[in-house]
């Protein structure tokens, strides 16, 4: 009897455990699922009321991505932008990360600290200026533009990141191999940098998120050619005619990539979101 | 490249070091420069002057004419306080929220690794998808979620059609969208805590309520105050979800900084005045984050780490 209670009040609490994380779990994945089953409803289907949530799967406005919403063309915009955004903060931002990291350079806490405050900026305030030079230099609506921005946008991250990784290699290893002869540059190429390569890989999706993802800057600093991704998702949404499954079909191609390449990647997300403050 | 042979030979390296460190530097500062700094020292300019180029591209200098008709622009103020208000309630209700989920989930029951996963996925949805799909779930007559609390017997409700329960309709899609944000690093920071102190708690009779307050909550300290701060910064940044939500309406309920200053840019072209404001969001955003750091003692907890 003694020894009833405490394992039936023990059932209970992992119930309850159970009870509760389940609710969570279907609170955070239920509008995700939402977008997925709407994506793949027919026209009929979608504006059905109470809900149909059995339906034949149509991929229709999959279909019609690529002839009503150019979302080919978007797509290889968002592709080739992030990947030189990603290039351009990864390489400058790891040379200064180990420039930060091994070297003694004056004042080196103000440069971290001022790579730092990029991450504080805005994205609105710097709009207007882009908005203006760009038109001046004559590279409004180009991948060059939205590629630097979102390679400044990067920095913070890459530097702060990959500093902390750097410092997490031991000098010695790097002295061991300069007294053996190599140089700066071979002993970072042959050596120090195969060690990096895991935080290399998670710093690089996070830079690859933030832009892919982004909105403002791409709305307003592009009007034909470089639109990406999520412009022409949201040019879905017009006051009248709202094509809810073209845009929720627009909505499931854009996430994929980084919900697939972030949860590759999740052992080292918390050291990469929280720019290296936090151990994963 | 033996390391000191003498003073001199070794003094010789570091200022070659000194300058490889610099070269390493470069690329950095430059683009800083180019397409940070720059950008932010050119729209100061511009905000002194009267610049739009719907009139024909000429300006003229005007010094503070346009930080003058900002105090008296009730628009932007209110913006001002649906920014703080919408960032207040955001971030104070998804960290309550992240810490409870990981609470529950350092219990590290059969199965929990996969639903904490799940749980992850909204904070890597594309925001204009999230904005989109909540649209979508939103609607008053068609939508899901009207649906869903009709079957628990709630009344239908008009979510971000009703001026009055717009701005909490947008909350509700933030915290949605980042309390897995919160969740993830406060998870990272509850599974690191060594085990002996609740050891010893539990010895001593404390109750696990107890113990959370006086063991977890301070240990778990500087984790949440970092989580915290970044998610200020980006809270207070809010465009895209609300964009496509409401556009700022109805009758400027929802009307963030972003989506206002958003307008008075690109709508009405006023890109004098429109830097002008720009440069008082980026005060107010270091004041925003000026208070918080000294509110919490970040920069000691940030030594502390260091020291550590």
């Amino acid at each position: 009897m003694a020894s009833q209670k405490p394992l039936l009040s023990r059932a209970v609490k992992l119930a309850a455990a159970y009870a509760l994380a389940l609710v969570a779990t279907a609170f955070f994945a239920f509008p995700v699922f939402w977008m997925a089953g709407s994506s793949v409803k027919s026209e009929l289907d979608i504006s059905q009321y109470p809900p149909v949530w059995s339906f034949t799967p149509t991929f229709e406005n999959y279909a019609k991505l690529a002839s009503e919403l150019d979302a080919f063309d978007a797509f290889v915009n968002s592709a080739v932008i992030v990947g030189l955004a990603t290039t351009l903060a990864m390489v400058c931002g790891t040379m200064a990360a180990y420039a930060l990291a091994r070297f003694d350079v004056k004042g080196k806490e103000i440069i971290a600290f001022e790579v730092l405050s990029i991450r504080m900026l805005p994205p609105i305030v710097s709009v207007i200026p882009m908005f203006i030079i760009a038109r001046a230099l004559g590279i409004f609506d180009t991948y060059w533009l939205l590629a630097a921005a979102y390679g400044l946008a990067g920095l913070p991250f890459v530097v702060w990141v990959m500093r902390v990784f750097i410092q997490d290699i031991p000098q010695s290893i790097e002295e061991a191999a300069m007294i053996d002869g190599c140089s700066r540059f071979q002993t970072f190429w042959r050596v120090t940098l195969p060690l990096l390569l895991p935080g290399l890989a998670a710093t690089m999706v996070i830079v690859f998120m933030f832009a892919w993802n982004e909105f403002l800057l791409a709305s307003m600093l592009t009007s034909q050619n470089a639109k990406t991704l999520p412009v022409i998702a949201a040019n879905a949404i017009k006051p009248k005619a709202i094509a809810w499954g073209l845009a929720s079909a627009a909505g499931v191609v854009m996430s994929l990539p980084v919900v697939v390449l972030v949860l590759m990647m999740q052992r080292y997300l918390v050291r990469g979101l929280t720019l290296g403050a936090v151990k994963g | 490249m033996a390391r000191s042979d003498t003073k001199t030979a070794d003094k010789a390296q570091r200022a070659g070091e000194g300058r490889i460190a610099m070269l390493l530097l470069a690329p950095t500062m430059i683009v800083m420069t180019v397409v940070g700094l720059y950008p932010l020292l050119h729209s100061l300019y511009i905000s002194l002057t009267n610049y739009n180029p719907t009139f024909g591209g000429g300006s003229s200098f005007v010094w503070f004419e346009n930080y003058a008709r900002a105090f008296s622009d009730p628009q932007f103020w209110n913006a001002v306080g649906l920014t703080l208000i919408f960032t207040a309630i955001s971030v104070a209700a998804s960290l309550v929220l992240a810490v409870a989920l990981s609470v529950l989930f350092n219990q590290r029951h059969p199965g929990f690794v996969v639903l904490r996963t799940i749980i992850l996925v909204p904070m890597l949805i594309t925001p204009i998808a999230v904005g989109i799909t909540w649209r979508v779930m939103m609607m008053p007559d068609l939508g899901v979620l009207n649906y869903l609390l009709g079957l628990i017997g709630i009344p239908p409700q008009l979510w971000a059609s009703n001026a009055s329960t717009a701005l909490l309709s947008v909350i509700l899609v933030d915290i949605w969208q980042w309390t897995p944000f919160m969740f993830l690093i406060v998870f990272a920071g509850i599974s690191s805590l060594p085990k002996s102190p609740f050891e010893a708690a539990a010895i001593d009779g404390a109750s696990p309520l107890r113990s959370f307050f006086s063991i977890t909550l301070p240990m778990l300290k500087p984790v949440i105050v970092i989580a915290t701060l970044l998610r200020i910064v980006d809270a207070f940044r809010t465009y895209d979800t609300v964009y496509i939500i409401t556009r700022g309406g109805p009758d400027f309920s929802t009307d963030l900084v972003s989506v206002y200053l958003q307008r008075v840019n690109f709508r009405f072209f006023d890109l004098g005045y429109g830097s002008a404001l720009s440069w008082l969001v980026l005060i107010i955003v270091l004041l925003v984050v000026l208070i918080f750091v000294r509110l919490t003692g970040f920069m000691k907890l940030v030594a502390d780490k260091e020291n550590r």
